[in-house]
C-alpha cells in the first residue's frame, strides 16, 4: 500500500555498480516544486481523512443511548415504589336480620378476621349490602367488572337463619362466588355480646377459604412460605409442588391435543365439538389471565418406544397395567410428533391414547388411574373405548365418548396453569389465580426493570435504542397502574396492566440490537481497528510528521534569516 | 495504408477467434457467465436476464432483489432476440463492443499522449508499440476474451472509460465528459476518473489554443457537462423504471453498501463476512474512502501525465473496488502497453506476472474445492484472491515507480540509465 504512494519518494542517483560503494554522495537537492507537490499529495490524503473519514467514523460508531429512568427502575426492582397489597372486598348479606344486628355482625366478624389474619398484605374487608336478591348481586358483579372505580367483589356471603340446626353450617356454591352461612335462630348475634359465636364461625370459614391463596401469595412475594408461622408443612409442600408442576406464566399458551393409537382405529374424533363444548367455557374464564391457541392431530400406528417396558396383563384385574414408575417412558418422544413449541408461547400437550384391542383395557397398575399429568409439559389420558363385536376399536370417537377425557384434560389444564386447589368453587380459584398472577407479573416485570437498569449501568458501551426507552416508560406506567388497581382491590384491571408491563419489560430487555453488543468490551475495538487501519495509517502519519517537521524547519530558517 | 491493414487483421482475427470459440464450445459462454471470477452481482449477464424478464413483463426489474445494474441496459437488451433461443446475436453484439473498445484503445495509442503530454515528455520515446499492437494486446488477452464470452456488462463501463480517454486525447472534450458520465452512470466508481480526464482535456486545449485558457470557466463548463450527462441519464432511467428511489437504492445503494457478499476476486467480500455487524457501516466508509483517497494523491503527484493517472487509478480500482472481476484487471492490463517505454524501468514484472498466472490457474481450482468438492473452505479461495490482489498491487506499484523514475529522469537528464535508490 505504501508503495503506491508516490508522495514519500524521491530518487537518489548512485554511481554505476562498478564504482566504489564507500563513496557516498548526497542526493541532489529537491526542487521547491517537488516539495510543494509532496505537500499537496499529503494534504490530499489527509483532507479525505479529516473531512470524510472522521465524520463517517463519528457517525457510524457513535452509540445511541436513550435516557432511561434508572433510579425509578431500581426502586421498582427493590420494591420501594410499590408494596403489593390484596384488599379483598367481601359483601355480607343478611336478609334475615335487622340492620343493627347486621352491622354488629359485620363489626364483630371483621374484628375476628383481623385477629386471625397474620399476613398484612392480604386482608379481607367486609361490606354490608342491603339489597339482598342474589340475582341483583350477580348483575352488580358484572357491572362492577366494567366500572373502574369500584373494587372487584371477591365473595358474597349470605347469612341465613335456618331452623333445627345444632350449629352454624356453611355451603359454598361451586359455580358462583357465593358462600351461604346457615345459623340456628338462637345464635343470632346479640348487639351486647362482644364476640358472638356466629362471627367467629364466619371469620374462620373465610379464613379457611383464603388460606391457600394467602400462602401462595406469601410464597410469590417472598420466595418462601417461612414468614407465615401457621402454615402447615403439608400446605407449604403442596404449594411448592404446585409451583414445580405448573408452567411458567406466558401471555399465550398453545394447547395441542393429540390422539395416538397403535392401530388403524380410531382414525377420527369429534375434537372440534368436544373442545367447543368441554373446554371453551373454561378457556373463556381464563381469557383475562392468558390467551390460548389450539391445534389437534391424529397419529395412527403410534408405537411405544422400544426402551419402554410394555404393559403387563394382570389376571386379577382383567386389565393390562402400566407400572407407575414406567409412566415417564410412556411417551415415545423420539417418534411421536409432539412439537416442543409452536408459535410464540409455550405448548401444553394433551395426549389421548387409545390402546390396541389386544391390550385393552389399559390402566395404571397402582391405582387403576387412566390419566396422569406430566409436570410443565401436559397430560395423558388412556381411553379404553368399548370394543365392537369383532374386537376392534371403533373407527370414530364421538363427542360423548370424549367427555371423560376432556373433563380430565380440563382438570389437568387448571393444574398446569397453577390454579390453587382450594376452595372448591371454580370462580374463586380463578380469582385467586388472577391475584397470584398479577402479583408475580408485577414482581417479574419490576425485577426485569432492575436487571435492565443494572445492565445499562454496568455496560456503558451498549447502545440503548429509543424503542427500549419507550418500552421502559410503558412498563413503568403500567406497573404503577397495576399497583394502584391492586391497592383498590381491582385485580382484573391490575392483571391486565401487569401483563402489558411484563410484555414491554421483556421486549426492552431482549432488544436485539442491544444484546448483540453486550459481550463486546472496549479492548476488542483495538483488534477491530488495528489490522486494517494500522497498515494504512502508518505511512500516512509518518508522511504527515515529516511534512510538519519540514514546515517547522523552514519557518525557523526563515526567522533566523530575518533576525 | 499498411497500419490500417494490420489493424484490420487484428480486429478480424479477434472476431474470428471469438466466433470459433463460441462455435467449438457452445457451452463456454454459459459456463463463464456462472464463474464468480467473471460475473459479479453488478455485472452478471444472468442477473441482467432476470431483470430483463421482469422488465419485459412490466414488473419493476429490481423487485426480485437480483438485478442491480443500470436501467438503461434493459431497453437496449430488450431489442436483442431471446438469448436462450438465439444466443448468437447477443454474442455478436458483445464481440462488437470489444472491437469498439479496442478501436478506442488504438486511438489513444496513436495520439501519443502516453509518451508526450503538455508538461511531460518521456525519455525513451522510441520504444513504443503502435495502435494495432495495443489493440491486439487487448483483444487477445484471455481475460478480455473471457469477459466478452461471459457477456459481462462491465464491458460497457470499459467502453465509457476508454471513449472518455480517447475523446479527451483527441480534444473532443464534450464527448469525453459525456462518456465519463455514461461510465459513472453505469458503475459509479468511474466518477473518480473525472478529474484526470478533465486534466487530459485541459492539457489538450491549453496546448492547442493560442491565448491562455480561462481555467475556472473551463472547469465549470466541463463539470456542468459531466453533471448534465449524469442527470440526463438518471432522468431517462427514472422514466424507464418509474420509481426513482427504488432504482437508486438497488443500483448505487448496492454499490455503496455492498449487501451481496458473493465471493469474487476482490478483497471486500471476505472482510465483510467476518466483520462485526456494528462496525460494518464504519468499515464500508473506510473501504470506500481508501478507494477514493488515491484519486486526490495520484492526481497531484502525477499532474504532468494525466493519462498515467487514469491508468494507475484503473489499477487501484481493479484491486480495491467492491465488486471487482477479471474484466477490471483486463482493462488495466490493456492500458499497460501504452507505456511500453516504461517496461525497461520496471523491476518486478516477473514476480507480478507469476503471481497473476499462479492465482488465475489456482483460483478456479480452489473455488471448486470449496464450493463443489467440499474439501476446502472459504479461506482457500480468499487466499488466492489475496495472491491475485498482491500480483496486481506489485504490478501497479512497479508501474508507478517506473513512471516516477521516468519523470525524475526528465528533471535530471544527467542521471539517465544510472542506478537509483529510493530515500
Amino acid at each position: 500500500m505504501s508503495a503506491t504512494q508516490g508522495d514519500v519518494k524521491s530518487l537518489q542517483a548512485q554511481d554505476a555498480p562498478d564504482a566504489p560503494k564507500s563513496v557516498k554522495r548526497a542526493p541532489p537537492p529537491e526542487t521547491s516544486q517537488a516539495i510543494y507537490t509532496r505537500f499537496k499529495v499529503i494534504a490530499a490524503f489527509w483532507a479525505v481523512i479529516i473531512f470524510l473519514g472522521f465524520p463517517i467514523w463519528w457517525k457510524t460508531t457513535s452509540i445511541y443511548r436513550a435516557h432511561l429512568p434508572i433510579q425509578d427502575m431500581l426502586e421498582w426492582a427493590n420494591g420501594k415504589t410499590c408494596r403489593p397489597v390484596f384488599p379483598l372486598e367481601i359483601h355480607l348479606m343478611t336478609p334475615t336480620m335487622q340492620l343493627p344486628e347486621s352491622q354488629h355482625l359485620l363489626r364483630t366478624t371483621q374484628h375476628a378476621l383481623d385477629d386471625l389474619n397474620e399476613f398484612a398484605a392480604h386482608h379481607l374487608r367486609l361490606k354490608l349490602v342491603n339489597d339482598s336478591s342474589a340475582l341483583n348481586v350477580e348483575q352488580r358483579e358484572k357491572a362492577s367488572g366494567t366500572d373502574a372505580e369500584e373494587a372487584d367483589i371477591a365473595l358474597t356471603v349470605r347469612v341465613l337463619s335456618q331452623d333445627d340446626l345444632p350449629a352454624p353450617r356453611s355451603y359454598l356454591h361451586a359455580e358462583t362466588t357465593q358462600l351461604d352461612i346457615f345459623y340456628p335462630p338462637n345464635q343470632a348475634p346479640i348487639p351486647s355480646s362482644s364476640n358472638p359465636p356466629l362471627s367467629v364461625f364466619i371469620a374462620q370459614e373465610l379464613q379457611q377459604l383464603y388460606w391457600e391463596e394467602k400462602a401462595t401469595i406469601a410464597h410469590v412475594l417472598s420466595g418462601e412460605t417461612g414468614n407465615l408461622d401457621s402454615i402447615s408443612p403439608q400446605l407449604a409442600e403442596s404449594i411448592s409442588r404446585r409451583f414445580r408442576r405448573s408452567m411458567k406464566y406466558a401471555d399465550t399458551y398453545h394447547l395441542s391435543f393429540s390422539l395416538f393409537t397403535p392401530g388403524s382405529a380410531p382414525s377420527s374424533w369429534d375434537i372440534e365439538a368436544a373442545v367447543q363444548e368441554y373446554l371453551a367455557p373454561l378457556l373463556n374464564e381464563f381469557a383475562s389471565i392468558s390467551n390460548f391457541t389450539i391445534d389437534t392431530q391424529v397419529q395412527l400406528y403410534a408405537s411405544f418406544s422400544p426402551m419402554a417396558p410394555s404393559p403387563v396383563f394382570e389376571e386379577t384385574e382383567a386389565a393390562w397395567t402400566l407400572q407407575k414408575e414406567d409412566l415417564s417412558a410412556f411417551i415415545n418422544a423420539a417418534e411421536w410428533p409432539l412439537n416442543p413449541s409452536i408459535g410464540s408461547g409455550p405448548t401444553l400437550n394433551f395426549i389421548l391414547y387409545v390402546p390396541s384391542p389386544s391390550q385393552s383395557p389399559l390402566v395404571v397398575k397402582e391405582n387403576h388411574a387412566s390419566s396422569w399429568i406430566v409436570p410443565q409439559w401436559g397430560g395423558v389420558f388412556l381411553l379404553n373405548p368399548p370394543l365392537s363385536s369383532d374386537s376392534t376399536n371403533p373407527s370414530h370417537l364421538s363427542k360423548d365418548s370424549l367427555r371423560p377425557a376432556f373433563m380430565t384434560f380440563s382438570h389437568q389444564l387448571l393444574t398446569l396453569l397453577g390454579t390453587p386447589t382450594t376452595p372448591s368453587s371454580l370462580p374463586l380459584r380463578l380469582q385467586a389465580l388472577v391475584r397470584v398472577r398479577a402479583a408475580s407479573l408485577l414482581l417479574s416485570a419490576s425485577s426485569t426493570m432492575g436487571s435492565l437498569a443494572r445492565l445499562t449501568e454496568s455496560l456503558p458501551s451498549i447502545p440503548i435504542p429509543a424503542t427500549v426507552a419507550s418500552s421502559v416508560s410503558d412498563t413503568l406506567s403500567h406497573l404503577s397502574a397495576a399497583c394502584t388497581h391492586m391497592k383498590h382491590g381491582r385485580f382484573s384491571a391490575a392483571l391486565a396492566n401487569a401483563r402489558i408491563a411484563e410484555i414491554e419489560a421483556e421486549r426492552s430487555f431482549f432488544e436485539k440490537s442491544m444484546v448483540g453488543q453486550v459481550y463486546f468490551p472496549d479492548e476488542h475495538k483495538i483488534a477491530v481497528y488495528l489490522p486494517l487501519l494500522g497498515p494504512i495509517g502508518v505511512p500516512l502519519i509518518v508522511g504527515l510528521m515529516k511534512e510538519l517537521k519540514r514546515i517547522v524547519a523552514t519557518l525557523k530558517a526563515r526567522r533566523a534569516n530575518a533576525a | 495504408m499498411a497500419i490500417d491493414q494490420r489493424k484490420v487483421a487484428v480486429f478480424a482475427g479477434a472476431f474470428v477467434l471469438r466466433l470459433v470459440l463460441v462455435f467449438l464450445f457452445p457451452s463456454l459462454p454459459d459456463l463463464l457467465t456462472g464463474r464468480v471470477e467473471v460475473s459479479t452481482p453488478v455485472n452478471s449477464f444472468k442477473r441482467l436476464q432476470e431483470g430483463l424478464f421482469l422488465y419485459t413483463r412490466n414488473v419493476s426489474p429490481y423487485d426480485g432483489g437480483v438485478f442491480h445494474q443500470a436501467p438503461l441496459l434493459l431497453p437496449l437488451f430488450a431489442l436483442l432476440p431471446d438469448v436462450t433461443q438465439y444466443p448468437l446475436p447477443t454474442a455478436l453484439f458483445f464481440f462488437g463492443v470489444d472491437l469498439v473498445n479496442a478501436y478506442a484503445l488504438s486511438t489513444i495509442s496513436d495520439s501519443g499522449q502516453s509518451v508526450k503530454s503538455r508538461l511531460h515528455s518521456a525519455m525513451r520515446k522510441h520504444i513504443r508499440w503502435d495502435g494495432a499492437s495495443v489493440a491486439a494486446w487487448f483483444l487477445f488477452n484471455p481475460f478480455t476474451i473471457a469477459t466478452c464470452l461471459a457477456r459481462s456488462t462491465s464491458v460497457f463501463t470499459t467502453s465509457g472509460i476508454l471513449f472518455a480517454v480517447s475523446n479527451a486525447v483527441e480534444g473532443n472534450s464534450i464527448n469525453a465528459m459525456l462518456a465519463i458520465g455514461f461510465a459513472s452512470y453505469l458503475s459509479l466508481y468511474p466518477a473518480l476518473l473525472f478529474v484526470p480526464v478533465l486534466l487530459l482535456c485541459y492539457d489538450f486545449h491549453a496546448e492547442k489554443s493560442k491565448q491562455s485558457l480561462n481555467t475556472t470557466v473551463f472547469v465549470l463548463q466541463h463539470t456542468a457537462i459531466f453533471l448534465g450527462s449524469l442527470t440526463g441519464l438518471l432522468a431517462i432511467s427514472c422514466l424507464i423504471t418509474g420509481n426513482f428511489w427504488e432504482f437508486m437504492s438497488a443500483t448505487y445503494g448496492f454499490h455503496l453498501l455492498v449487501p451481496d457478499l458473493t465471493p469474487n476476486v476482490g478483497l471486500w467480500w471476505y472482510f465483510f463476512i467476518e466483520m462485526f455487524d456494528s462496525f460494518r457501516a464504519f468499515f464500508l466508509g473506510v473501504f470506500w474512502l481508501h478507494l477514493a483517497s488515491y484519486a486526490g494523491g495520484l492526481t497531484f503527484r502525477l499532474r504532468r501525465q494525466p493519462l498515467f493517472i487514469v491508468s494507475s487509478l484503473l489499477g487501484v480500482f481493479a484491486i480495491f473496488k467492491p465488486y471487482p472481476s477479471i474484466s477490471d484487471a483486463s482493462l488495466y492490463l490493456a492500458l499497460l502497453p501504452l507505456y511500453r517505454h516504461l517496461f525497461p524501468l520496471m523491476r518486478y514484472t516477473f514476480f507480478a506476472i507469476s503471481a497473476l498466472l499462479y492465482s488465475s490457474l489456482l483460483g478456479p481450482a480452489f473455488y471448486h474445492l470449496w464450493i463443489y468438492a467440499g474439501s476446502g473452505n472459504a479461506n482457500f479461495f480468499y487466499a488466492i484472491t489475496l495472491v491475485w490482489s498482491l500480483g496486481l498491487s506489485i504490478l501497479l506499484a512497479d508501474f508507478l515507480f517506473a513512471g516516477l523514475r521516468d519523470e525524475w529522469e526528465q528533471d535530471h537528464p544527467e542521471a539517465q540509465g544510472k542506478e537509483v535508490k529510493q530515500v
